[in-house]
């Protein structure tokens, strides 16, 4: 039987929503024959073999010392290691910024293709053939492996999640040795904004340019965000004007977002922004200016003043919501 | 010090970028630039050799104007530059180039390597990581801080929510990202010395390497074709005034996107 080995990301307790994706995507292979296996890094909660468990056959736990803190060199030895030991025909992770880091150096030492920041897989092709994005979303390169095992990471929302239940799989723990060859150490991870849901992984982003025109006015975005359990993006005019986090910025210099709707508020659609955001799914722009190319990327657009739109909108919204 | 910056040549960020007929390659209008995260890679080696003394070397793998981006840093300040611009080099996957690269870096004792996190061509994203793994060295990936002492360097780099701050011993590999720093422009001193300069080159077999090892040929992943992105149906605007059209896009978004 094939087997696929997904890497399971936690954000706190919990799986990441792009692993959940990831597992969900596994769950229905199952049902084509394929055996599924995660693995997880750190001690797991009980929430998480909770989440898990139910869409694998095997869950996995990879301990060590070392594993308590992410260095890219720990967690790539760690599962490059266990990858041996299954022998798997994909090994799938979520391309977050974790992700992208410490598959690359798995590649390498199992000798393995990767295709990272993937949108699409044919599983059903033989070769199996995946989609990914390049030149910032302007064409799409459908890619193949010259061999397996081979490494995919995929961008957060790309798959549907829509995990069901099912009996659950097996947990085994391992427990590895190999601090001694980590040369990485995490000296201090600075947490700023704890739990909030990170630009990539989120369903709704409203995101605010130069139109705002001052850093204060950005709470008519959070309250919008916040009614429809979004997230507030920033173009990079905004985060070089110190008006918003850098870990916000969508574009070409800062983040790929592909959420399910996206509200472009105040910004041009500057090139290198479209390159963050346009596999979007849906995408409604507010501009005082009609030829914004940001409507050259929306599906909805609203010509007008966003002192004027966004309040309406936030009002209305609220009034549906009976707030 | 020596400090080892791998750049690349991308097309511009404005450059036209069409799929041929048959979807076998891309057609992209020959407007070029650095990329964008090897730039602030190039300014950080800069500063750390103003700073702690040695020397600066750029490498990139890549044909025809590619030995720009080799004048662009020594325009910049660079000491050395290295050119692997052997067909047989080219159009290979994250491994292949990286394999290539890792050699080209041996050649001689660093003590620091600097790239971009990304090329914003490709977007693999891939081969910093690898070629720290092929040299079996640590990684600090998407840094925006970097400081050099006894031996060791302490990075800082953005995680979700926060920071986080390692320490790796030297050797090392660095990929860079916005917040590192703000490039430098060069001096018209230094564009008329990148001029004159003579870029070296070295060919696979002076890297101990067959061409089966690496470009295409060597490469894991395969392109099959390339596709156009999804199309949108184009801009549907909601008419009235800002009252009405708000009115309008909630009624979309509830109805219709079901995101309420
Ligand atoms: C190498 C490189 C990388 C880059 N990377 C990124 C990146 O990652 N992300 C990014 O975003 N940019 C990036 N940029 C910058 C990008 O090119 C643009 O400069 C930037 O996106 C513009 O930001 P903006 O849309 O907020 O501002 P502007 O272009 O100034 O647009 C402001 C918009 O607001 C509208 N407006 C003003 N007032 C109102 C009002 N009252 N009501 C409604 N609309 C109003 C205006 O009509 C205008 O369209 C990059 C640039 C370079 C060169
Ligand atoms: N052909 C190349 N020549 C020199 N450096 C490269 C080349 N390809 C990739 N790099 C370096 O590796 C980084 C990441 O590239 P990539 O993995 O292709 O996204 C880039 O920012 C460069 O620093």
């Amino acid at each position: 039987m094939e087997r696929l080995l997904i890497f399971v990301e936690t954000k706190g307790e919990r799986p990441r929503k792009v692993s959940m994706e990831l597992l969900s995507e596994g769950q229905k292979l199952r049902a084509q024959g394929y055996a599924v296996e995660a693995v997880v890094m750190g001690k797991a909660s009980a929430a998480l073999k909770e989440e898990v468990l139910p869409c694998v056959d095997r869950l996995v736990n990879l301990t060590d010392a070392v594993l308590q803190n992410y260095t890219a060199e720990g967690f790539a030895l760690a599962l490059a290691n266990h990858a041996r030991s299954v022998d798997p025909k994909l090994i799938l992770a979520g391309a977050t910024q974790v992700g992208r880091d410490f598959l690359p150096r798995v590649a390498v030492l199992l000798g393995a293709g990767i295709a990272s920041d993937v949108t699409g897989i044919r599983w059903k092709e033989e070769p199996i053939k995946v989609i990914r994005p390049v030149h910032g979303g302007r064409a799409l390169s459908e890619v193949s492996f010259a061999n397996y095992p081979a490494i995919v990471t995929t961008r957060p929302n790309s798959f549907p999640m829509e995990p069901s239940g099912g009996a659950p799989g097996e947990f085994v723990e391992k427990e590895l040795g190999i601090s001694s060859e980590v040369r990485t150490k995490v000296v201090r991870v600075e947490e700023v904004t704890k739990g909030k849901v990170d630009v990539t992984e989120a369903d709704v982003i409203v995101t605010g340019g130069r139109g705002l025109k001052g850093p204060e006015n950005f709470a008519l975005l959070e309250e919008l965000a916040t009614l429809l359990g979004g997230v507030v993006g920033a173009t990079r005019s905004v985060v070089d004007a110190k008006w918003r986090d850098q870990g916000d910025q969508v574009g070409k210099s800062g983040k790929t977002v592909s959420p399910k709707l996206y509200i472009a508020v105040g910004l041009s659609g500057a090139i290198h922004h479209i390159m963050g955001m346009d596999t979007s799914k849906m995408i409604v722009a507010i501009n005082k200016d009609s030829n914004a190319n940001i409507f050259n990327y929306a599906d909805y657009g609203i010509v007008g003043d966003l002192f004027e739109v966004l309040p309406a909108m936030t009002e209305d919204i609220k009034k549906r919501l009976g707030k | 010090m020596n400090i080892v910056v791998l750049a690349k040549q991308v097309p511009d960020p404005e450059a036209i970028v069409g799929i041929r007929g048959d979807g076998t390659g891309l057609e992209i209008e020959p407007k070029f630039a650095t990329n964008l995260f090897d730039e602030f890679a190039l300014e950080e080696a800069l500063r750390l050799r103003e700073k702690h003394g040695g020397k600066v070397k750029v490498i990139t793998l890549g044909g025809g104007k590619a030995t720009e981006v080799l004048r662009t840093g020594i325009a910049m300040g660079a000491d050395e530059a290295l050119l692997l611009d052997d067909p047989a080099f080219f159009d290979g996957d994250g491994y292949a180039t990286a394999l290539a690269l890792s050699r080209a870096i041996q050649r001689e004792p660093f003590d620091l390597v600097l790239c971009g996190k990304q090329a914003t061509d490709d977007d693999r994203s891939e081969v910093g990581p690898m070629v720290a793994q092929l040299l079996n060295l640590p990684h600090v990936g998407g840094i925006t801080k970097l400081d050099i002492a006894d031996g060791k360097a302490t990075a800082e780099s953005p995680v979700e929510g926060g920071k986080a701050v390692v320490e790796v011993p030297l050797p090392a590999v660095f990929t860079a990202q916005k917040g590192l720093n703000e490039a430098r422009v060069p001096l018209i001193t230094g564009v008329m010395k990148a001029m004159k300069a003579q870029i070296p080159k070295v060919t696979p077999n002076e890297l101990g390497l067959s061409t089966e090892e690496i470009g295409k040929a060597g490469s894991k992943v395969r392109i099959e074709q390339y596709l156009p992105p999804k199309k949108r149906a184009g801009v549907h605007f909601i008419p009235g005034d800002a009252g009405e059209a708000a009115a309008e896009a909630v009624r979309i978004l509830v109805d219709e996107v079901r995101v309420i």
